[in-house]
């Protein structure tokens, strides 16, 4: 156990099929247990102060009585080229070498600059002390820190459940760390895990094997297209795209659009 | 500072006002060799510059815009340069700077070029794509980005026309109401079809004090209003000719820093042209060292800021990362006309930051005149980089600027159309003051009346007078 | 004529000590008056801490409001100091001489109040204190390993404030050093000792006086790049931000350096007229003067009116929908749209307006009504970029929000203006707030010119 062992190089990846998704939000109320969020109360929502490290966002399409219900989960991008992060004066996030954005809460000093320069929104202020009620005080995580009040917080992609099984890989079974051993963990984050339709499907994108690994290429593929000055070859019709592409951003979360079998008539 | 004479030599100068007159009539009336020499070779570069026009307008026609490009960025370079020299006269007249006094008519007399930039703007008027899309294809835009929107009648074209005219006719308008009482002054000593010109051109002015009044409110009012519409007209051309022709380049630091540009550069041709009266001109006597040193100042001042507009642009574009602009940088700042503007870098502001730091170098003549001129250089890259890229970067119409094209380099035309461009103007400059003094009479001598050496406990120096 | 005869040196003394030799009776009522405000807002801030930063008006998308927008308010206010002296002095304007010290006073003490502001500001400001501010003392932190982020304009920000603050103190200090002498003489006690050490043995004799005037110069021209640093790096707080949108524009900084010389000299030229109309300094704040800086404020205030149109321009110009979206609530939607008016109104239309005549111009109340509204408008511009920017800031329309503030907020901000307040009040006790000397030696230099039969204002000249 002195020696560690060659790790292999994970650059985690989410793919949001929004064609399954319903919009039921199990993914919100399993992020909010999985990762200690305070509760959002009336007040604090009337606040607009709720905390959502996954939220879903829901818009409106046609007009009354032709109207269908769209739904897009959102949640830190965890983007290669982040905005959040050069602008952090004491690099409380930052970039680490798996394709994570990561949060150091003991450096925040609270400035909200970063959420102020997340195009996606989803970086949160603790405006208050977190508090449970004294009952649920036992369903907290112990493997998630407390965020005190003053810091910025956001989605993880459950790190701690990625370090959890690598631990358990090398420390338990005395494993080797790789593609396989880690799946046999059947870790997933807490929003994957509760997804009931798997609009949510979280992998390495480097793995040939995960469900995420050729969304991945495809999407990088056409990134290439673009820098290479290349004219678009062809226009094939892909379902994948990320958010906001025209940032520059390059997020490690992809959607698949939508297919509408039937959809709305505009203008009638 | 120690006592006694302690102004260096030929700091300031002081003219007997008695003699001015004759002198400047004697000059003017003239036609030494150099000069026609020099209206000789302008004039052979002018009728180059038509052949070069006629032949790009054969070859290419006036259908795409691209090849227009060097003809646009001399243009610009002209206007640039020609439209912003009068307002040295007007700025510093309006600030009662003494030392401008030996400047400003040299600085007044571009306004003639504002007829050369009307004319050779109705071809760029043509070139000009439509504000619309003729056919919308995809991933295009029905309107291209430009400053004018849902497109009023005319717009863009008509406008800037209009702009550019009216220009022309306010600068004119200024350069006649200050020529007025030397032209008075001329119509007395002159002979022949120049004593016809000055007795036009001075009307019923007799030097009584209502007619200096208006004289004086006139100019400071023409010359606000100048100020004005030029900013106003160098933002809409520049957007217009460059930043609404490079799809989804938004910048709005590009118009001011199109306007500085135009400052610095007019203030070193102004320079230049003092430079060479003084040495050859035989202006000694008039042109004080003064004039370079207190110029040299707002030079380096306008250089300064030239590197500072500059630098908050390209930190905001290099921070933001986002695709069209990344790509708005690699094409004129750092791959395809990045050499053009390490060169726009180096003569905009190496080069006369380097030169004007030193306090002896700037009390000399040759000091800021080196750096003037290298500041006109400089905005000569400047213009052929913009807009010779911006007419060649690609589908107008288009969400973004997606792919970078490489650089655009001149055919013979385009070199004859640029020198062209450059000889035509020397031509009607030097023309021009075969029949206007070149150094304003009537500022001179009142300059002489309000400067004099007196003694301040135990030094002589310079008394400046201020009047309100 | 010249306006303000050539007084005796020994009348300018006496007259412009008065602040300090002279304590009048309402002066202690007004202190005290502003210390409770002061002191309001320090336990409001107090309050904040304690309870964390729900007891402000900002949420999670209007994350900046209040304290930024006083923030970038102050800073632009330190503006005036290097704007009047050191620009004119380089530029050897004669009607600079009795602004100058009140500007570079007002510049160190709103510096000071506005470095309060992102302290509050940041949700852990124990922290804050140790990471970022102590970058003055520490210009990179190597030996503590604490590594801050060099790529954070949050980082180019104290750096710059510092040493604008720090070169502004040396600057009114090395100003300072003829008139502690001359106050140092006529004191006795404790306070001739202070003096006595600040004025650091000045005789006055001629090499003092070379080097004082070297040192003056040199400061002049070394702190005219971090002059316009500072209100740069704070714009680029903004320009840097590329995901808020009408924020990330590349005309930013030159349009708030400018907005901060002209909210800067408005604010001067108030002061100005209250310390002319508190200690009687009819003599030396004269007419003239407030109408050079009137003129030369018409000149600053179209410059600024060219960057807003540039900014506002160039927001529609790129037609995009979410920043169309901000432009549509600060011009369209109310309250925004009122503001916008009132902003625009006051910043540039009114003062301007009551600045282009010369009787208007010399008429204090009206040149104070129009300081007043520019640096009214000027609040409300920051407040106008900073806030409707981030309501609206992207295109999950699902997220757009607003912003009020709170009482805490209010309380702490009408407690900085009280701040300054209180500290001019308190500096000019302790030093004279128009120069002795400067005075002097403008007077020296001045002379007359006879030209026909008018006799015409003159002065000596040294180059």
């Amino acid at each position: 156990m002195t020696t560690p062992k060659p790790r292999i190089d994970h650059k985690w990846g989410m793919v949001v099929d929004l064609d399954r998704c319903t919009g039921c939000q199990a993914c919100v109320v399993a992020c909010q247990s999985e990762n200690n969020l305070p509760i959002n109360t009336k007040d604090v929502f009337l606040q607009r102060r709720a905390y959502e490290w996954i939220r879903i966002e829901r818009y409106w399409e046609g007009e009354f009585p032709n109207v269908k219900a769209r739904f897009i989960p959102i949640m830190c991008q965890h983007c290669e080229n982040a905005p959040c992060e050069p602008v952090c004066p004491v690099f409380a996030t930052y970039h680490n070498d798996e394709g994570l954005n990561v949060q150091v809460y003991n450096r925040c000093i609270g400035t909200r600059y970063c959420a102020n320069n997340c195009p996606y929104q989803v970086r949160f202020f603790n405006y208050w002390e977190p508090v449970w009620p004294e009952r649920m005080r036992h369903q907290l995580n112990p493997d998630v820190t407390i965020r005190s009040r003053g810091v910025m917080e956001r989605c993880s992609f459950c790190i701690q459940r990625i370090r959890r099984a690598e631990l358990t890989v090398e420390r338990q079974e005395q494993g080797k760390l790789d593609h396989n051993t880690m799946k046999e963990r059947n870790f997933l984050p807490a929003c994957a895990m509760a997804c009931p339709t798997n609009a949510l499907n979280f992998g390495d994108q480097g793995d040939a094997s995960s469900p995420v690994h050729h969304y991945f290429e495809e999407a990088n593929h056409r990134l290439e297209e673009r820098h290479h000055r290349t004219e678009r070859t062809e226009e094939h019709p892909s379902r994948v795209y990320r958010l906001l592409e025209e940032m520059g951003t390059k997020p490690n979360v992809i959607y698949l659009k939508k297919v509408d079998m039937f959809p709305v008539k505009k203008g009638a | 500072m120690a006592a006694g004479e302690h102004h260096s030599e030929g700091m300031w100068v002081f003219p007997a006002p008695e003699a001015v007159t004759g002198d400047m009539a004697e000059k003017a009336a003239g036609m030494p060799k150099a000069i026609a020499r020099a209206l000789v070779v302008t004039g052979i570069l002018f009728g180059l510059g038509i052949a070069g026009f006629v032949m790009r307008a054969l070859d290419d026609g006036f259908g795409a815009h691209g090849p227009w490009g060097y003809y646009a960025a001399i243009f610009m370079f002209l206007f640039m340069v020609t439209g912003a020299a009068p307002l040295a006269a007007v700025a510093f007249r309006f600030t009662k700077s003494h030392w401008r006094r030996p400047m400003s008519r040299v600085s007044e007399l571009f306004a003639l070029l504002g007829v050369l930039n009307v004319i050779m703007f109705i071809p760029l008027m043509i070139v000009l794509p439509s504000i619309k899309n003729p056919e919308v294809g995809v991933e295009e835009l029905e309107i291209r980005r430009s400053i004018w929107f849902e497109t009023p009648i005319g717009a863009p074209l008509a406008w800037d026309f209009l702009g550019i005219l009216f220009l022309a006719i306010c600068s004119l308008a200024i350069l006649w109401l200050s020529a007025m009482p030397d032209m008075a002054e001329g119509r007395l000593s002159a002979t022949g079809f120049r004593r016809r010109l000055y007795s036009l051109l001075a009307g019923r002015w007799y030097g009584t004090k209502r007619q200096w009044t208006i004289q004086k409110v006139g100019l400071g009012l023409l010359g606000a209003f100048y100020f004005m519409t030029l900013v106003f007209v160098q933002f809409t051309v520049a957007s217009d000719y460059a930043m609404s022709l490079v799809a989804g380049w938004k910048d709005s630091i590009f118009p001011p820093l199109f306007t500085l540009t135009s400052f610095q550069s007019s203030l070193g041709l102004i320079l230049l042209a003092l430079f060479i009266m003084r040495r050859w001109g035989g202006y000694e006597q008039y042109i004080g060292v003064s004039a370079f040193w207190s110029a040299s100042k707002i030079l380096l001042g306008l250089t300064l800021l030239w590197a500072y507009h500059t630098f908050a642009f390209l930190i905001t574009f290099w921070y933001g990362r986002l695709e069209i602009e990344q790509n708005v940088l690699k094409y004129f700042f750092f791959e395809a006309y990045g050499g053009a503007f390490a060169a726009n870098l180096f003569f905009s502001f190496i080069l006369p930051f380097l030169i004007l730091l030193w306090n002896p170098v700037r009390k000399t003549d040759w000091g800021p005149t080196l750096a003037g001129l290298s500041a006109l250089s400089g905005a000569f890259i400047f213009n052929l980089k913009t807009f010779v890229g911006a007419f060649n970067a690609g589908d107008v119409y288009a969400y973004f600027f997606e792919f970078v094209p490489g650089p655009t380099w001149p055919d013979l035309w385009d070199v004859f159309m640029v020198i062209g461009g450059l000889g035509a103007a020397a031509f009607i400059y030097i023309a021009a003051t075969r029949l206007i003094p070149i150094l304003s009479v009537w500022e001179t001598k009142e300059g002489a009346k309000y400067q004099k050496m007196d003694t301040l406990v135990r030094g002589r120096y310079l008394v400046l007078a201020k009047p309100e | 004529m010249q306006e303000g005869i050539v007084l005796p040196a020994r009348r300018i003394n006496a007259d412009l000590l008065r602040s300090i030799l002279n304590s009048p009776k309402w002066f202690w009522i007004i202190v005290a008056f502003m210390a409770v405000f002061v002191l309001g807002a320090f336990s409001t801030a107090g309050f904040l801490i304690n309870r964390g930063y729900g007891v402000t008006g900002l949420n999670n998308q209007v994350l900046w409001g209040f304290f930024i927008t006083n923030f970038v308010f102050w800073i632009g206010i330190s503006h005036a100091g290097v704007m009047l002296s050191a620009i004119l002095r380089l530029s050897k304007a004669e009607w600079r001489r009795p602004a100058t010290r009140a500007a570079e006073v007002l510049t160190v003490f709103s510096l000071m109040t506005a470095m309060l502001m992102p302290l509050i500001h940041t949700g852990r400001p124990w922290r804050t204190l140790y990471w970022i501010y102590t970058l003055p003392f520490v210009p990179y932190d190597f030996a503590r390993g604490i590594w801050p982020n060099v790529r954070s304009p949050l980082v180019w920000d104290p750096s710059a404030v510092y040493t604008y603050l720090t070169s502004s103190i040396l600057f009114v200090l090395i100003a300072l050093i003829p008139d502690f002498a001359v106050l140092r003489d006529r004191t006795t006690g404790l306070s001739h000792r202070i003096y006595s050490v600040l004025a650091m043995g000045w005789q006055g004799n001629a090499r003092q006086w070379k080097l004082q005037i070297i040192a003056g110069v040199l400061l002049s021209a070394l702190i005219l790049p971090v002059f316009v640093s500072v209100h740069s790096i704070v714009s680029w707080d903004f320009g840097m931000a590329v995901s808020v949108k009408s924020w990330h524009s590349t005309v930013f900084a030159p349009y708030f350096v400018v907005g901060a010389v002209h909210s800067g000299v408005s604010a001067v030229v108030f002061v100005m007229i209250l310390l002319r109309w508190c200690y009687g300094w009819q003599d030396y704040i004269r007419l003239e003067h407030i109408d050079s800086l009137g003129r030369l404020l018409i000149v600053v205030a179209t410059g600024w009116f060219y960057f807003f149109v540039m900014e506002v321009i160039f927001g529609f110009y790129g037609m995009e929908s979410d920043e169309l979206a901000v432009r549509q609530m600060q011009f369209m939607e109310e309250p925004w749209n009122l503001w916008m008016i009132f902003f625009v109104g006051l910043t540039y239309f009114l003062p301007v307006g009551l600045w282009l005549t010369r009787s208007w111009r010399r008429n204090l109340w009206l040149m104070s009504i129009a300081c007043i509204s520019v640096n009214i408008g000027m609040w409300l511009e920051r407040f106008l970029i900073i806030v409707p920017a981030q309501a609206r800031k992207q295109v999950f329309t699902f997220n757009w929000y607003t912003y009020a503030p709170s009482i805490v907020e209010i309380m702490i901000i009408v407690g900085t203006f009280a701040m300054v307040t209180m500290l001019m009040l308190l500096l000019s006790r302790v030093v004279p707030l128009i120069p002795l000397y400067d005075i002097k030696e403008g007077d020296i230099l001045k002379t007359q010119v006879q030209i026909g039969r008018r006799t015409v204002p003159a002065t000596f000249r040294e180059d």
